[in-house]
């Protein structure tokens, strides 16, 4: 039963720590390329 | 007269638990073409369930095209995989890319995966020993939660489970079945004022460059990071980049559709091929139903709950009901929340912000299948 409790611990720290990479790339890649001002009015 | 009976007239071979799937897979080709609920799978899945059950058939058997089609596509995960290069393609990421907090928002909700799967560990191998549930079989039920059809497969087969057919069955079930079991839990966790809750419209697009990258960069974290979530990621991230780098469109248009279709068809009649009666009718297989109907409700809980905590981070600028949607059932789970929104405040409209969950949803299962995968065999 400790074997099961250990993966649903570290199963949920570990999709924790790759989806907050994930959204720090996402974020970085969003500051990096913003679209383009003709886009941005056009949307607006 | 006993070559008659052995090789012709089928009824008189007729088991209790065939009649018993004969009857079930009328119900499902009745739900989806009567219903109209998920069609696309149930009526392939129905006729498949169909066919593994005739008598004498032999469809399913060693040899017949059910198991030909098992070994290929199933065993061989092929077919999931296929089936996310469309989805990749018919997905657009822009929801998610103007909102990427959502991603924790898709990992919240993933929990429904890991509590399933250890009460299922806990009434079998782990503890109570009540039904035969191995570490393996726990997992794979567990996925149910991932409310996405091909992890499922993809998952359940990798951990050779022996509960695949109704691990699968369940989980495109439960998927139809979102509109019903998410709004009495998202009503009992947030006041009518919490559903009311306005959220900024978000004007402006994201740049091609951003939306190009974004399959790249994704494929890159999760493979590094998970290696065993790398084909489920790859194929539906190669999906999304023939959509999004737009000098393939032929190609995009060939998987959201030509490829797609031929895989879900030849997908539902083959999983329907694996619900004969003898290894079906089990009372596992009410439990692997039940436990994933768990997994769905504490998806939802675990992923309104984080959305409550990040609304009051943000001052009342998140609608705590959009954590619903990390739970990857895409669209299903947005427009239900769509819906709660509006009849709270007929001026609430939160279909893009929950449409941004649901597809980062859609890759925190991704994810959370390969960490399943890869966490199993260390702790089996």
């Amino acid at each position: 039963m400790l074997n099961a409790l250990w993966i649903v611990l570290v199963g949920m720290v570990i999709i924790f720590a790759i989806l907050g990479i994930l959204l720090l790339a996402m974020i970085l890649l969003g500051k990096l390329f913003q679209p383009s001002e003709e886009k941005k009015r056009n949307n607006s | 007269m006993e070559a008659i009976t052995g090789e012709f007239l089928g009824f008189l071979n007729l088991s209790w638990q065939s009649a018993v799937m004969l009857i079930i897979s009328g119900i499902l080709m009745w739900l989806g073409i009567a219903r109209k609920v998920e069609p696309v799978l149930l009526v392939p899945i129905g006729v498949g369930c169909m066919l593994a059950n005739i008598p004498l058939g032999g469809a399913a058997e060693a040899g017949g095209f059910l198991a030909i089609l098992r070994e290929a596509g199933i065993h061989t995960e092929i077919f999931p995989l296929l089936i996310f290069v469309g989805l990749g393609a018919m997905i657009d990421f822009e929801p998610f890319l103007q909102r990427p907090y959502t991603i924790l928002l898709g990992a919240a909700a993933q929990f429904g995966i890991f509590g399933a799967f250890f009460l299922a560990y806990l009434l079998g191998d782990g503890w109570l020993r009540l039904l035969d549930f191995s570490l393996r079989d726990a997992a794979s039920i567990g996925i149910i939660g991932s409310a996405d059809g091909p992890t499922s497969i993809y998952v359940s087969t990798m951990l050779q489970s022996k509960y695949t057919a109704a691990i699968v069955v369940a989980a495109y079930s439960y998927m139809a079945m979102v509109p019903i079991i998410q709004p009495p839990i998202i009503k009992a966790m947030c006041s009518k004022e919490e559903r009311a809750l306005k959220m900024r419209v978000i004007v402006g697009a994201t740049s091609k460059r951003t939306k190009i990258l974004f399959p790249i960069v994704t494929i890159l974290v999760v493979g590094l990071i998970t290696p065993k979530a790398t084909p489920l990621i790859g194929c539906l991230m190669f999906g999304n980049l023939l959509r999004e780098c737009g000098v393939v469109e032929r190609l995009s248009l060939a998987a959201q559709n030509e490829l797609a279709n031929i895989v879900t068809i030849l997908l539902g009649i083959t999983v329907g091929g694996m619900m004969a009666g003898m290894q079906f009718l089990r009372p596992e297989t009410i439990l692997v139903f039940v436990l994933g109907i768990v997994a769905f409700s504490l998806d939802t809980v675990a992923g309104v709950l984080l959305g409550k905590l990040m609304s009051v981070l943000s001052g009342r600028k998140i609608n705590p009901m959009i954590g619903a949607c990390g739970i990857s059932a895409f669209p299903m789970s947005s427009r239900v929340v769509q819906k709660l929104g509006l009849e709270a405040n007929p001026y609430n409209h939160l279909l893009m912000h929950a449409a941004g969950a649901n597809t980062a949803g859609q890759i925190a299962s991704v994810v959370a299948g390969g960490v399943m995968l890869m966490l199993v065999p260390i702790f089996a």
